[in-house]
């Protein structure tokens, strides 16, 4: 899944409950993809799933990574 | 004994002259001493003695200037104040009103310090062009900086409020003392030379400048200038600065700001998700209205009205057809009644009566039958003859 490529779609999508020529139906149905695709992307930029880690020791060449709690 | 003034003075007198003369006298004046005895009070003034070897002198600073200064004086503390004489008549005694204070040796830091900006400015350091962009929505993102300071908890609060997404990395450093400035440059050695992350936050918490001096050491300015990762410098408070910040590709002026910073590409694509979310369902929620402004007209009440209104009009029409029949039969009624009276004028016109009235007469024999001739009435028969007010009988007799 691309942020960007998501973010267009939606946009797209938008666009279209917004002309005139679109039929109720193809409305819901876009409505409730633009509405799926939303809630991904604002799950997936809330979404607390970081790694915060530390570098032990001081030799440069060699890092040694550990979680920090 | 010559007199000096040929009056005799109170000491109220005396006290307003020596006033006079020592504050008139002895004012932007900048003096250099060790803090000794420091007094601060509650209501914020400090009260402390300022001495060297061989003479002190009492010294007050004024809540109006305390704040301005960036440390708490120690005992033993060399400074260097600006101020003026003051002298408390009640007590006869004069002190140093002081309006500043920084540690002795600070302008020669400062000149140190600027002299070094000037010595990096003219190698081109600090030049726009050379500055790398900082990534928009980095991946990973590494810190040097103590990893016990309050700065690293800032900037991990800020981001997983931010960009909980983001992966970060600490690069921990000695951020304060002598060993503060290797140990600084050694971490973005070693995030270059392992590639450890897409972009690098160097900082600390607020300090005195001696504190931040780490910062500015030629070797935490030359790893910063060679870092391929973009780095961000974020030393100190706002009001404070290190070389690192021009050296550095962004200087941001807390290490809060430079998490804001890093993290404001996450923010953006939040804020316009949130927006398309909004216009989505506003959108759909017109679509739906229009969807209901059709249907509505053919709801029970609305069909109602519309029925009765066509009801109405065609009750109207046919009310409207009856009057018009009934006008056209009274009309048509008068038309015959006028042709019936011309008729019955005509058959009047015509009736035997009418001749009868005129003195004829209608001659019948006894059989009824008209008679129109002499020959039909033989002498001795009777005969009826009709007028036009009765009958009578009537003998021929020739």
């Amino acid at each position: 899944m691309s942020f960007e490529t998501d973010i267009s779609r939606i946009e797209e999508i938008a666009q279209k409950l917004n002309a005139s020529d679109t039929s109720l139906e193809e409305s819901i149905a876009l409505f409730e993809e633009g509405m799926r695709l939303a809630k991904a992307l604002e799950k997936a930029l809330a979404e607390a799933k970081r790694s915060v880690e530390i570098v032990l020791g001081e030799n440069p060449q060699e890092a040694e990574i550990t979680s920090l709690a | 004994m010559d007199s000096l003034l040929q009056t005799e003075l109170s000491v109220s007198d005396l006290t307003s002259l020596i006033k006079q003369t020592l504050e008139q006298g002895f004012y932007g004046l900048k003096v250099t001493g060790e803090i000794s005895n420091f007094r601060p009070s509650s209501t914020g003034h400090w009260f402390f003695t300022l001495k060297d070897e061989t003479c002190s002198i009492s010294a007050v600073m004024f809540k109006g200037s305390t704040w301005k200064v960036d440390f708490t004086p120690q005992e033993g503390d060399k400074v260097t104040v600006t101020g003026s004489l003051d002298v408390y008549g009640a007590r006869g005694t004069y002190q140093l009103k002081c309006e500043s204070m920084e540690k002795s040796g600070f302008g020669q830091l400062l000149a140190m310090l600027e002299m070094r900006k000037r010595q990096y400015a003219a190698l081109g350091y600090f030049d726009e062009k050379t500055k790398k962009p900082i990534p928009k929505r980095p991946l990973r993102v590494g810190v040097v900086t103590s990893p016990t300071g309050a700065a690293l908890q800032d900037i991990l609060n800020i981001l997983g409020r931010r960009a909980p997404s983001l992966d970060i990395l600490v690069l921990p450093a000695t951020v304060q003392g002598e060993s503060a400035a290797p140990s600084i440059a050694n971490r973005i050695l070693q995030a270059n030379d392992l590639l450890l992350c897409d972009v690098l936050i160097v900082g600390r918490g607020g300090g005195s400048i001696e504190d931040l001096l780490p910062f500015s050491e030629e070797c935490v300015i030359e790893a910063i200038h060679c870092s391929q990762i973009p780095i961000i410098s974020a030393v100190g408070h706002e009001i404070d600065w290190a070389l690192s910040d021009f050296v550095a590709d962004l200087r941001a002026p807390t290490p809060s700001a430079a998490a804001e910073l890093v993290s404001q590409g996450y923010m953006d694509y939040r804020n316009q998700v949130q927006n398309l979310y909004e216009q989505l369902q506003k959108s759909m929620q017109s679509r739906l209205l229009l969807a209901e402004s059709k249907v509505k007209r053919f709801d029970t009440k609305a069909m109602q009205v519309r029925i009765s209104n066509i009801i109405s009009t065609k009750e109207y029409l046919l009310a409207n057809a009856g009057n018009n029949l009934v006008i056209a039969q009274k009309q048509l009624l008068k038309s015959h009644d006028a042709r019936v009276e011309l008729a019955i004028r005509e058959l009047q016109a015509l009736s035997p009566l009418a001749i009868l009235a005129r003195g004829y007469t209608v001659v019948q024999n006894q059989e009824g039958k008209l008679v129109a001739s002499k020959e039909q009435a033989e002498p001795g028969s009777m005969l009826t003859l009709t007028f036009a007010d009765g009958k009578r009988k009537a003998l021929v007799k020739e």
